[in-house]
């Protein structure tokens, strides 16, 4: 690599660094809204169309949501202004850690480690007011 | 000063302002895109890093189209006219199926992947560039040119060329072009379909610059104005970490390995989402059930003139 090379490197640096300054800039207070269930149900159909919905609990930032279908726990988080979607097994999403408002649920991918999702109480409360099991 | 020959970097400052563009007159509602920050500074930053990534290999890949060469069936002259046309779709054939090949078997997939992990499809989508392509070897698939006799940096030339007209294309900005246009180019609206992740649209057009690749060999799907493009992956990333980004299927392909040593071949060189107990997700898999839905939806009911 000779010293022509090098500046090149060090003015594409400087481009990137300019052009994703300019989509901050441009995308300033367009934040994705927060989900609300028509828009997870909606994702969740998308995403998961053979299941079927049991119940679906919402994070409380409005960035992901978990659904029950059956055995299967359907995830969702939000992944900048888009989603992440997952089915995890329903016993080990229950299972998952909960600390400090945030349930870390494991995917075991190395593209989508883990979904980190706001959520109170965990395992989720049903309808009823007990614990889902 | 010796003026660079790579239509590449010649593009470069073109890349640059075409994206200030976009942003800024998306931003005004003048034409259509979406870009987030976070998305945005991974695809610059792929695209940054893979102009460096090529170069432990450049060297035994230029070596190899050079032996080739030697070795020349025929003698291509530079310096003509209908040289440079024959190149140009034997390179754009070459790029079809080096393109198939990169999304049909998993190992160049996990080169490829990285390229269509955004979730948003604009300018800068373009130019998340690979960092494992020169390991993959799938620039192997060039030589065959240099073995005809095309010489290496008309190839090398060619190559350029092809990359620099799919940079335009990955655009939400630009509706359709003119029918000719669309039958006989790879357009926004043809990649746009390549870059979905909707079942009806997965592996579909893998074309560089002729979409009659696609056609010939039948691979086709036109954009359907009943059926918007979702783009990403099958199961999207959760992370922007760069190297989670570049490396994940690789990573993922040697766990499956190690995990499951006998079925290596089958983890290697199987389609995308093959497993030993079929429990994962492939194309096939998922437009087959797609299909099933399709079929199962009951006929809309035909009204009778009073």
């Amino acid at each position: 690599m000779n010293i022509g090379n090098l500046i090149q490197l060090a003015v594409s640096a400087v481009a990137v660094a300019l052009l994703v300054g300019m989509a901050a800039l441009m995308t300033r207070g367009r934040a994705a809204p927060p989900l609300d269930e028509a828009a997870a149900r909606r994702l969740l159909a998308e995403e998961f169309p053979d299941d079927r919905l049991e119940s679906l609990w919402l994070a409380a930032d409005g960035r992901g949501g978990v659904a029950r279908a059956g055995k299967w726990a359907l995830v969702l988080m939000r992944i900048g202004d888009g989603y992440l979607a997952r089915r995890v097994v329903w016993r080990e999403a229950q299972a998952a850690q909960s600390r400090g408002g945030r349930v870390t649920i494991a995917l075991r991918e190395p593209g989508a480690p883990r979904a980190v999702l706001a959520f109170a109480a965990w395992p989720p409360p049903t309808a009823k007011g007990e614990a889902a099991t | 000063m010796k003026i660079p020959t790579d239509p590449v970097t010649l593009a470069t400052p073109f890349f640059i302002l075409s994206v200030i563009l976009e942003i800024v007159l998306a931003r005004f509602g003048k034409l259509k895109a979406r870009y987030e920050t976070k998305d945005t500074a991974v695809s610059l930053s792929m695209g940054l890093v893979s102009t460096l990534s090529g170069l432990p290999i450049a060297g035994l890949s230029f070596a190899a189209a050079i032996w080739c060469y030697h070795h020349r069936l025929f003698t291509i002259p530079m310096t003509a006219v209908w040289a440079w046309v024959l190149v140009f779709f034997a390179e754009d054939l070459t790029y079809y199926w080096f393109h198939r090949l990169s999304h049909e078997r998993r190992a160049w997939w996990a080169a490829h992947v990285n390229h269509h992990s955004s979730q948003h499809y604009n300018l800068s989508t373009a130019l998340r560039q690979t960092w494992t392509g020169g390991v993959a070897g799938t620039w192997a698939l060039w030589l065959p040119l240099s073995l005809l006799g095309f010489p290496p940096a008309m190839v090398a030339i060619e190559k350029g060329v092809s990359l620099v007209y799919q940079y335009w294309i990955h655009t939400e900005a630009i509706g359709r072009m003119p029918r000719w246009f669309e039958a006989v180019f790879n357009t926004p609206s043809h990649h746009r379909v390549h870059h979905a992740r909707n079942p009806r649209y997965l592996d579909k057009n893998y074309a560089g610059i002729l979409i009659v690749w696609d056609r010939l060999f039948g691979t086709f799907q036109p954009e359907l104005d009943e059926e918007a493009p979702r783009y990403g992956l099958v199961h999207n990333l959760g992370t922007f970490n760069l190297l989670r980004v570049a490396f994940h299927e690789w990573i993922g392909i040697a766990q499956d390995i190690v995990r499951e040593p006998r079925h290596t071949l089958g983890w290697l060189f199987g389609p995308p989402g093959w497993s030993p107990d079929g429990s994962r997700d492939t194309s096939a898999t998922l437009k087959t059930a797609w299909l099933a839905r399709q079929e199962a939806k009951p006929a809309p009911v035909k009204r009778e003139a009073a």
